[in-house]
Parts: structure tokens; C-alpha cells; sequence
């Protein structure tokens, strides 16, 4: 389960493109959710949120594609 | 030994390309254009100018700024990624140009759009080897000619323009440096590289990893020769590389990002660039753009917005600059310069 901090971002994310937060494995990019930008201060977040410290090399867009994928990431960082 | 910056200089093609002259041709709207990279025009060389017609011109407008003549340039470094041919580089071209020029060495370099970074260490390691006393580096581009003008490369084909920026690179101040309000001495250069991201921004063609051939009609047909992008992955390591190869080079010279006056970044896309500020807690009004009326100059960006600060009376005496630049390879890397 991913923090209710980085929840919170995600669902101020789907307010702000109105749009529903879509479920766990659908696409946050293709839903709107995250863009590029987003999507630097989503990494951002999930580091200090899931005291986590993402390498380079595994800061691939494909990796936080879903709700699923975060969370398999983050238990697997 | 220091090492100054002691002439700026610019060039421009006349023709402004505005977001709605593209807009159809690409399938969005100018307003998406202007959304998704804060650009709202460009300049675009015509048919009959070439990147070495640029680069002269702003070589030329370096050298007059500086107050130093052709002949007494020692060294040239160019940088880009279009040059006139694919053989030989745009450097020699420019060198034979550029009247009055001597047949000092003239190299490209080929760096991405951090090119300047490379070219500034370049130049200030033949000043401190004594290699060199007097080098103009430069990055000139006419990236329009090699675009994709169709709607499936949108993302990229909005983003480019051309032009050209040069500085000339001085050992020791010159009698007429002296008369000038400041110099501008390079502190520090940190620069770095990954190829494991080659492939996330890339021109396949010509190259000799595409068969039998470094071109041929098969490549054409898959459209090897425009460029592709991963854009996603390029902002995402961007802004995380830039942040910081930023925080280690000011820490490395016991500053913080509060004590820096004036950024002057690759202009990649104004999003980014905005992200990336606010990344560093680093004001607006300290940094230096110019994307949103030249585009992305790729390898004379950076050149150009440090001949657009210096212009506009933004590099004061005692100003600190942290130039910031990131491109394809990856390749990346922040540089610290004081006007003294």
C-alpha cells in the first residue's frame, strides 16, 4: 500500500486534470494523472514519503505507470 | 591559472516561425505547443543558410565584443548538432570563413546539448596547459532542417530552433579586457556522462551501427535520419541530473543556491526549466531564458542566453553564475563563473 501522502498527491493530481483517479492497474499516464512534470515531483514525493533512494538507472517512467507498479517498486527498492 | 570569458556573441536568423505556422503541420494546436514547452515562436534558417553561416556571425559578433582581432584566435571548438556536412566538422568551416583566421586547430565537439560545459573545460585546460592563450568556443544549429514535420513527431518537431552564441575564452586580460565593466572567470566545471540512456534521444542515420550501410533507403523508410525521444525519461533524468551535478558543484565551492545571481541553463522547454528551479529553490527573475521566443537552440542555447545576459546588463560586477546543461547520451553537468 502506498502512504496517504503520496495517495493524497496522486488525488490532487486527477482534481487538478478532473479526471477520476483511475484503479490500481490502470495507466496514470494515459489517465492524465501524471504528465512528465508531474511525474518528476510524483519521484520526488515518493522518495521522502517511502524513505527510499531511487537509483538513476531504475527512474524509468514505465516503472510508476501504475498505482500496482509503485507499489511493487517501492516494496522492492 | 584563471580563465575568462571575455566577449559574447549572437546570431539569429531573420525568419520568426510562430506556433500557429506549425500547428497544423504537427497536429496540435499553438496553444498546446505553448503548454507543454512555454515556446510561442522560433527562428528558422531559409534554404540557402547554412549552421557555418550562423556560427561565423556570431564568432564574429564574440570577437568584436571582445575587442580581439581574427588573427589573434589560437583555437576553435565547436559545438553542434547539425553542422553543414557529415564530413568534415562545422569547426573548419567556420575557421575558413572567418577572415583573417590563422590554421590553428578547429574541432567539433559533439556533447548533445551540454556541449558548452565541455567546450568551456576544453578551452580552459589548453589555457592552463598554456596550449592556448585565445579561444573562441561556440554552438551554432539549424536543427529545422532535419525535422520530422509530421503529427507523430509533435512532441519533438515543436521544440527546436535555430541560431548560434560564441564566447572568447582568455588566459590573461588583455590592455582593452581592462577598460571593460567586468570579466567573467570560470570557477568551476563539473561535467559527466551515461550512455546507457543513448538510445532515449537519438538520430540513427547515417551511422555504422545500421547494417551494410551508414544509410541507405531502408532507413529513410523508417525514418532513421529524424530524431526520437523518449521525452518522459529525458525530463525525469534531466531534472534529476541537473539538481544534482548543481548541488555538487556548489557545495564543492562551499555555496548554496541562494548565493548564485544568475542561472543560465540549456533551454530545453520552459516546464523544465521551472521544475528544475523550483527544485533548487532558486527565483524566476535569476534565471536566464530565452525558449519561449528562440525555442530549443540545442547546442547554442546555453551560448545564446549567456550572450542575452550579458547584453541586457544582467552580469554585474560580483555576479555569480551556475550554467546548467543537459543532452543526448546522456551527457550533463553545471559550471560556476564570477564577474570580476
Amino acid at each position: 500500500m502506498l502512504t496517504e501522502g503520496v495517495m493524497a498527491f496522486l488525488d490532487q493530481a486527477a482534481k487538478d486534470a478532473r479526471i477520476e483517479l483511475p484503479d490500481r492497474n490502470s495507466s496514470l499516464f494515459l489517465s492524465g494523472v501524471l504528465d512528465s512534470f508531474t511525474l518528476v515531483d510524483f519521484v520526488t514525493l515518493l522518495e521522502s514519503e517511502c524513505n527510499v533512494k531511487i537509483d538513476d538507472a531504475d527512474l524509468r517512467p514505465e516503472n510508476f505507470d501504475t498505482i500496482a507498479k509503485v507499489e511493487e517498486f517501492i516494496r522492492r527498492a | 591559472m584563471s580563465c575568462f570569458i571575455t566577449g559574447y556573441g549572437s546570431a539569429l536568423p531573420e525568419r520568426v516561425v510562430t506556433n500557429a505556422e506549425i500547428a497544423s503541420v504537427l497536429g496540435v494546436t499553438g496553444d498546446w505547443i505553448e503548454a507543454n514547452s512555454g515556446i510561442r515562436e522560433r527562428r528558422w534558417v531559409d534554404a540557402d543558410q547554412a549552421t557555418s553561416d550562423l556560427a561565423v556571425a556570431a564568432v564574429r559578433d564574440a570577437l568584436s565584443d571582445s575587442g580581439t582581432r581574427a588573427e589573434d584566435v589560437d583555437y576553435l571548438i565547436a559545438c553542434t548538432l547539425s553542422p553543414d556536412y557529415q564530413i568534415p566538422g562545422l569547426a573548419p568551416i567556420v575557421q575558413h570563413k572567418l577572415e583573417g583566421c590563422r590554421f590553428i586547430p578547429a574541432v567539433d565537439l559533439r556533447a548533445g546539448c551540454a556541449a558548452i560545459l565541455y567546450s568551456l573545460q576544453l578551452a580552459r585546460s589548453l589555457i592552463e596547459s598554456r596550449a592556448a592563450s585565445t579561444i573562441v568556443c561556440f554552438g551554432a544549429e539549424a536543427q529545422s532542417k532535419g525535422l520530422d514535420l509530421h503529427p507523430r513527431s509533435a512532441d519533438l518537431s515543436m521544440l527546436f530552433g535555430d541560431g548560434a552564441g560564441a564566447v572568447v575564452v582568455s588566459g590573461e586580460p588583455k590592455l582593452t579586457d581592462k577598460a571593460r565593466e567586468y570579466l567573467l572567470r570560470i570557477d568551476d566545471i563539473l561535467i559527466e556522462t551515461d550512455g546507457s540512456f543513448a538510445e532515449d534521444l537519438i538520430v540513427r542515420a547515417p551511422g555504422t551501427a545500421n547494417g551494410a550501410r551508414w544509410l541507405d533507403e531502408s532507413n529513410l523508410d523508417l525514418r532513421m535520419h529524424f530524431g526520437s525521444m523518449q521525452g518522459r525519461n529525458v525530463i525525469l533524468q534531466a531534472v534529476r541530473k541537473l539538481s544534482d551535478a548543481a548541488d555538487r558543484i556548489l557545495a564543492r565551492n562551499g555555496l548554496s543556491s541562494d548565493q548564485v545571481d544568475l542561472v543560465i541553463p540549456h533551454q530545453a522547454n520552459a516546464n523544465l526549466i521551472a521544475t528544475l528551479a523550483r527544485k533548487l529553490c532558486i527565483a524566476p527573475n535569476r534565471i536566464v531564458m530565452n525558449v519561449d521566443r528562440l525555442g530549443n537552440t540545442s547546442g547554442a542555447s546555453a551560448f545564446l542566453a549567456l550572450s542575452q545576459a550579458h547584453r541586457d546588463g544582467k552580469i554585474r560586477p560580483g555576479s555569480r553564475l551556475l550554467i546548467l546543461a543537459f543532452g543526448a547520451g546522456f551527457t550533463w553537468g553545471a559550471a560556476l563563473a564570477r564577474a570580476c
